[in-house]
């Protein structure tokens, strides 16, 4: 990191949710700061992709207070989706509008939503699809593409955006072993420019390679946290252990 | 776009149906009658309404200077159209009874009338007292009928319904029923006429009494008035008598066409031409008025269906299933003759077609966009959203054209129902298909040839129909 002043782009106090009697999230706090790789990690059902989807409200809490970019998300005043601009998202699935091509994929948000008029989408479309390496496939239907390539489009679509921040949920999960590779890498080339990213993943070697810092969570709550090194070569949590002795040897 | 088009779109056909037909200086009447009901009133082979009522009403209108629109349907509907004040006057055959001059006001009696009781030809049954256990056949709503019902407990026979005259003769005549009740003019008339039928009483009709045209009681006085002064004149000038003679003296054939126009498929769509070209024209208008509003009132249902507010949700939810659980007649009949009862405002026959198909077809049309939008994936809706795509702009963009995709089929399948559904409306006496099958069996007693020939053009327009839509479809998914 620079010597700019640290920037908080993501701040969490205290949120807690509960479907009925299944209380997912308890009192998690954090700080997310600008430039800043924060990787999440845990077992299935721990509460991480829930709260990945209440950072730009996909998921509200029962209570606490979310800030992104400035913004209280948690405020029922605040225009979510003026914050949910600046704010891409990943999904495990894709999530790719099937009834568009690539290139229109990518440039629906920008345009329907007045920020780049139709050529300046289809010419800002064109240089992500080469920076995911994607480039042949602008004018192809979206059923036509593998995992993986679904994938690098997703991303695409949502920097088409130029979001100040970006968060994936379990974006290699549903992928062929062989498609996960090329994913990652795009992902990396955009840690490497500096992109704000907030990520769920089970990539242990992702995480090790390209986190700032690692968010163990189980059982709702942020159990351990700390740089890479830290979590993974010296964790002093008891279940991050168990967890990880399962995961690494696996 | 889309919605505004529909909108203007509805608001125009909707201004069209409303428009009143504009009339002269002289007063103008709307008159109810039952079409199938010779040789009082009947469609000849030109498609012209005649009979010995339709005669006397237009020369007692010339000579009292009032011009009418004669409508067609059944007796039931006819009676209740004016009772309930949609309807000026009904001239229908309408025996002259204490309980109905409670609700109207009679003229003078223009035909003395009695209830015969009719068996089969070749019948074994000799008296009423062999009727223990059987069938008879009534049409709902005539004093006939009443006649009947009231020897149903003495003789122990079953009792089944019937709307029009000639299919109650038909369940006769092939043997369904075992017997029927009916004005002893009307019934020896068809049996002139080669319906294979017998009176069983030619010479004590029952419940002896007369015709009258009838006004809604306190109502129309001026109508009623001229019509009987009108009446006195053309029977004392002989037109009246003249007018009896011209019906019940002349040949099946005068009015009803020769044996050859009406004992071949190709005799009756020859001698039909008109009135069936007419028919097919009103049920293809029905029918495309109808999907199309349809459509854009069950599009509107479902994306409510889908809404974020739980209220407009709730709405759709109740208008939907409101209207898909009512039957189409019964709806039609609320539409055409309940609901201007309660408004007193008049609602035409095709405009409360119209509105009934709407209605009912586009329920159903909203159950199932609500269920095409509810089946793409909840993924899009999420990924549309976390770009910063608001509700409306991820419905219009992201959901809806995936959703309506999905829903083709059931567009296509909806269509047909709609062209099926329209023949319900004959009920309320829209002369679209069915209805004009209806009067012309009503004349020629052809049933089965008939109806072959009505089944057949329902299932020509149901393939041009089908093939319509799968070409659109086609068209679309290609894109």
């Amino acid at each position: 990191m620079s010597d700019a002043q640290t920037k908080v782009k993501v701040h969490v106090e205290n949120v807690n949710k509960s479907y009925g009697d299944n209380h997912v999230l308890r009192d998690i706090s954090l700080d997310v700061s600008e430039n800043e790789v924060v990787v999440m990690i845990g077992p299935s059902g721990s509460g991480k992709s829930t709260f990945l989807r209440m950072l730009n409200q996909l998921e509200t809490p029962d209570n606490g207070t979310i800030v992104v970019d400035g913004f209280d998300i948690s405020d029922k005043a605040t225009d979510i989706n003026k914050v949910r601009e600046n704010i891409g998202m990943v999904f495990q699935n894709f999530n790719l509008f099937n009834n568009y091509t690539v290139l229109e994929n990518i440039m629906l948000a920008p345009v329907e939503l007045g920020k780049l008029d139709k050529a300046a989408a289809e010419k800002k479309a064109r240089e992500l699809l080469a920076t995911v390496g994607l480039s042949d496939k602008a004018d192809v239907s979206v059923n036509s593409l593998s995992g993986g390539q679904k994938q690098r489009i997703a991303i695409a679509r949502a920097l088409a955006m130029s979001p100040d921040v970006m968060l994936f949920d379990e974006p290699t999960s549903a992928l062929d072993p062989e498609m996960v590779g090329d994913v990652l890498n795009v992902m990396k080339n955009l840690a490497d420019s500096g992109m704000t990213m907030i990520i769920v993943t089970h990539e242990m070697g992702f995480a090790k390679q390209v986190a700032d810092r690692v968010v163990f969570f189980e059982s709702g709550k942020i159990q351990e946290s700390g740089t890479p090194e830290a979590v993974f070569n010296t964790p002093k949590n008891a279940r991050l252990q168990e967890f990880l002795s399962k995961v690494m040897h696996a | 776009m889309l919605k505004k088009f529909g909108f203007g779109f509805a608001a125009i056909v909707l201004l069209w149906l409303m428009a009143p037909t504009v009339s002269a200086n002289e007063p103008h009447y709307t008159i109810t009658t039952d079409a199938t009901y010779a040789p009082f009133t009947f469609q000849d082979k030109n498609s012209q309404y005649v009979g010995i009522e339709q005669d006397m009403m237009k020369a007692i209108a010339k000579r009292e200077g009032f011009t009418y629109t004669m409508k067609p349907m059944s007796f039931n509907s006819a009676a209740q159209l004016v009772s309930n004040g949609q309807a000026d006057g009904i001239i229908a055959g309408m025996s002259i009874t204490p309980e109905r001059r409670q609700v109207y006001d009679f003229s003078t009696p223009y035909y003395k009338t009695g209830v015969a009781w009719i068996v089969k030809k070749d019948s074994k049954i000799k008296s009423l007292e062999d009727l223990k256990g059987q069938t008879v056949a009534l049409k709902t709503g005539t004093a006939a009928s009443e006649y009947g019902l009231s020897l149903q407990a003495k003789y122990g026979f079953k009792v089944k319904y019937f709307n029009d005259t000639d299919t109650m003769y038909n369940d006769v005549a092939v043997g369904n029923s075992a017997a029927t009740f009916e004005d002893m003019p009307v019934i020896q008339y068809a049996i002139k006429n080669g319906m294979k039928l017998k009176v069983m009483n030619p010479n004590q009709p029952g419940n002896a009494g007369s015709y009258g045209f009838a006004v809604e009681k306190h109502k129309n006085k001026a109508l009623l008035t001229a019509f009987n002064r009108g009446f006195a004149a053309i029977k004392k000038d002989g037109t009246y008598d003249k007018i009896v003679a011209k019906y019940l003296g002349a040949s099946q054939a005068t009015f009803s066409g020769t044996k050859a126009d009406n004992e071949t498929v190709f005799g009756i769509l020859k001698s039909n031409q008109q009135a069936l070209v007419s028919g097919l024209w009103q049920t293809i208008e029905l029918t495309v008025i109808a999907i199309v509003l349809a459509s854009i009132w069950g599009i509107l249902l479902g994306v409510m269906g889908v809404s974020q507010m739980a209220w407009v949700r709730g709405l759709s939810t109740t208008i939907i299933y409101i209207f898909r659980g009512l039957p189409l007649m019964v709806l039609a009949f609320f539409i055409y003759i309940g609901l201007p009862g309660l408004t007193g405002v008049k609602i035409p026959a095709f405009t409360a077609g119209i509105v009934t198909l709407i209605l009912n077809e586009g329920a159903y049309t909203g159950a199932f966009v609500r269920g095409g939008f509810e089946a793409v994936d909840r993924g899009q809706m999420e990924a549309a959203r976390s770009l910063g795509l608001p509700y409306g702009k991820a419905m219009r963009r992201v959901i809806m054209p995936q959703g309506l995709r999905i829903m083709v089929p059931s567009f296509i399948n909806q269509f047909i129902i709609t062209l099926k559904d329209t023949s319900i409306l004959s009920a309320i006496g829209l002369l679209e298909l069915t209805q004009t099958g209806s009067l012309i069996v009503a004349r020629n007693s052809q049933g089965f040839r008939v109806w072959a020939i009505i089944a057949i053009v329902y299932l020509i327009l149901i393939t041009l129909l089908t093939w319509l839509s799968r070409w659109v479809e086609n068209k679309m998914t290609m894109q």
